[in-house]
């Protein structure tokens, strides 16, 4: 079940990530054509950066779910079956420690609980905390940038939620790293 | 106990870039700066805010298009207009089109494994020995990462925070020498095994695999040209690159099919989340590297063995040929530029570009090295030979690689003359 779940997310992620490159492309077409008429578009470049960082972190969610990142597999390439699938559920409790101190790292930077304890007026918040992300923006488009930043949670959240489904030991068909 | 952390995930097969993170974290832990904790998130967000890195999806975006727009065979053809009549022209023909490639796609593995499909098999059935059809092939490959466009210059100039474009530039010189130097073994080996004939082609028949070759060549005059003289960024030149691809394909050589994009999309994105998201882990693992003061403490040892700059890259280069054994190209890059590249620039004033050209070319070696060598695993693969032979008739470019390396070393201006 859960892995179903992992999988149906990936697949989101993937295809997520997919449309962010075609944004990301389609935006600096934008920028090379609107600069040579002599028009160019002052927010295009920071758009595309965070298009790129979201499609970043959506895929390196994916890539935890299909077992597909960049990783050194001289050892598990070397020992038996057995010592190998010791080996991957390291792995797995490793990522997933990771997961869960990335969701820790969202809960500290973000504070939802004090935002809320505020009744979210950010100025409060900002007066109790000494905590600005919410008043932090972007330098053209005229967004806060915590909208940006949240893809932080989407991606710890969808990096536990793969290890998790990994560790309870899912029928995967383990790929080689490449 | 940080880099007992740090070697034991990354020999466990954990992801590379949640090995930098992980070590990171234990590191911050372990100093009792937890305060760095609320910044972990933003940090590895903020090491993707830079533009030079949009070139990254946008090249790979190229060569997926390249790929499936039927470009590969039409290079091919064009090689064989130029090199095709000497003994053994199937062999430079493979190296020529390696560089027209090159030109084109930017990443070592992609272009063996395109190359491998497709013209190991021509060069079995006019009687070459597989192995040297691959390690022919698997060396051509090489030249992707050295002669401009190249994602690991793009990493490399992201880390080292000097320009891509002139990083580009330093590579032109270098990707010459490379290939003239495989040429050289190339007519070696061919003397030796007595490489099958050539045989040149008949003008009307040259005429048209140049004609169908010319739009293809668009993409590397986009890229070097834009970048030569100012007129585009790299990363603008990158978009450039993938449209001229995009059409080519589609309506020059009517093979692309539009409704691939989607497929070629997902590919793009995969496979530059996975480079994209080691340099954001590599953000936060600057803490480790900037806190314990590895540059400034392995400088103090260096600079006490030897103060001359080509000693010091000639240490590097042995050192970091025994790193690429394990750890390869892209990875091996973002690991090693912050801790060596404060060494070279600060204690033996060495030109960026000049280090960043010997690095990149060194550590793509690695690629073709066992026991981890993903390059030759692909060339293996792809051309159904085992690994082993592949590496018996491949020594030969790797030490025409090694002396190009000494050279690189040896002579700045290789690679800072055109900048």
């Amino acid at each position: 079940m859960l892995f179903r779940i992992s999988a149906f997310w990936a697949r989101i992620e993937l295809g997520a990530a997919a449309l962010l490159a075609v944004t990301v492309t389609l935006l600096i077409l934008l920028n090379v054509l609107t600069r040579n008429i002599g028009s160019a578009l002052y927010w295009v470049d920071e758009l595309a950066i965070y298009a790129m960082a979201w499609m970043t972190f959506l895929g390196a969610s994916a890539a935890l779910h299909h077992r597909n990142s960049v990783a050194i597999t001289l050892l598990p390439d070397a020992v038996s079956p057995g010592a190998r699938f010791v080996m991957r559920k390291i792995v797995d409790i490793v990522v997933l420690a990771f997961a869960l101190c990335m969701l820790w790292f969202c809960w500290r930077w973000f504070m939802p609980l004090g935002l809320a304890r505020s009744g979210f007026d950010v100025m409060a918040f900002q007066g109790s905390t000494f905590n600005f992300i919410y008043a932090e923006p972007t330098l053209t488009l005229g967004l806060p940038k915590y909208l940006f930043w949240s893809v932080m949670w989407l991606f710890a959240l969808g990096a536990t939620l793969h290890s998790l489904a990994h560790l309870s030991g899912a029928p995967t068909a383990p790929k080689d790293a490449t | 106990m940080s880099p007992v952390v740090f070697l034991a995930a990354l020999f466990l097969s954990v992801p590379v870039a949640i090995v930098l993170a992980v070590t990171a974290i234990w590191y911050v832990w372990e100093s009792g700066n937890t305060v760095l904790y609320d910044s972990f998130a933003q940090k590895m967000f903020a090491g993707l805010e830079n533009y030079g890195l949009l070139a990254i999806p946008l090249f790979m975006l190229t060569g997926e298009l390249m790929n499936e727009g039927g470009m590969t065979k039409r290079l091919i053809n064009m090689a064989r207009v130029f090199v095709g009549g000497f003994r053994g022209g199937l062999a430079y023909i493979n190296l020529l089109a390696n560089m027209f490639m090159a030109a084109i796609i930017g990443s070592a593995t992609a272009q063996i494994a395109v190359m491998s499909r497709a013209i190991v098999p021509a060069m079995e059935s006019e009687g070459y020995d597989k192995g040297v059809a691959a390690a022919t092939t698997a060396a051509g490959g090489l030249l992707a990462p050295v002669i401009p466009p190249s994602m690991m210059f793009v990493i490399f100039g992201v880390l080292a925070q000097v320009p891509i474009g002139e990083m580009f530039l330093a590579g032109i010189i270098p990707g010459i020498l490379l290939t003239l130097s495989f040429a050289l073994v190339i007519t070696l080996i061919g003397w030796q095994q007595q490489f099958p004939k050539g045989a040149w082609m008949a003008m009307p028949e040259a005429l048209l695999a140049l004609r169908d070759a010319l739009p293809a060549l668009l993409i590397p005059l986009a890229i070097i040209g834009g970048i030569l003289f100012g007129i585009a960024t790299p990363t603008e030149s990158a978009a450039i690159a993938s449209l001229i691809a995009f059409l080519v394909g589609w309506l020059v050589y009517g093979e692309l099919k539009p409704q691939h994009l989607g497929e070629m999309f997902k590919r793009t994105a995969v496979n530059a989340s996975m480079i994209v998201f080691m340099i954001s882990a590599a953000s936060v693992f600057g803490w480790v590297i900037i806190y314990e003061e590895i540059p400034q403490k392995l400088a103090a040892l260096i600079t006490s063995v030897t103060s001359d700059p080509f000693m010091f890259l000639l240490i590097v280069n042995a050192a970091l040929l025994l790193v690429g054994m394990v750890i390869d190209g892209i990875a091996a890059i973002i690991l090693i530029t912050p801790i060596l590249l404060p060494i070279a620039t600060g204690s033996y004033d060495i030109s960026p570009y000049q280090f960043g050209v010997v690095v990149c070319l060194n550590l793509v070696l690695g690629l073709l090295t066992p026991p981890v060598g993903i390059g030759l695993y692909i060339a293996s693969s792809m051309s159904d030979t085992p690994p082993g032979a592949i590496l018996k008739a491949l020594w030969p470019f790797l030490v025409a690689v090694a002396l190009v390396l000494i050279l690189l070393s040896y002579f700045p201006s290789l690679s800072t003359a055109l900048i």
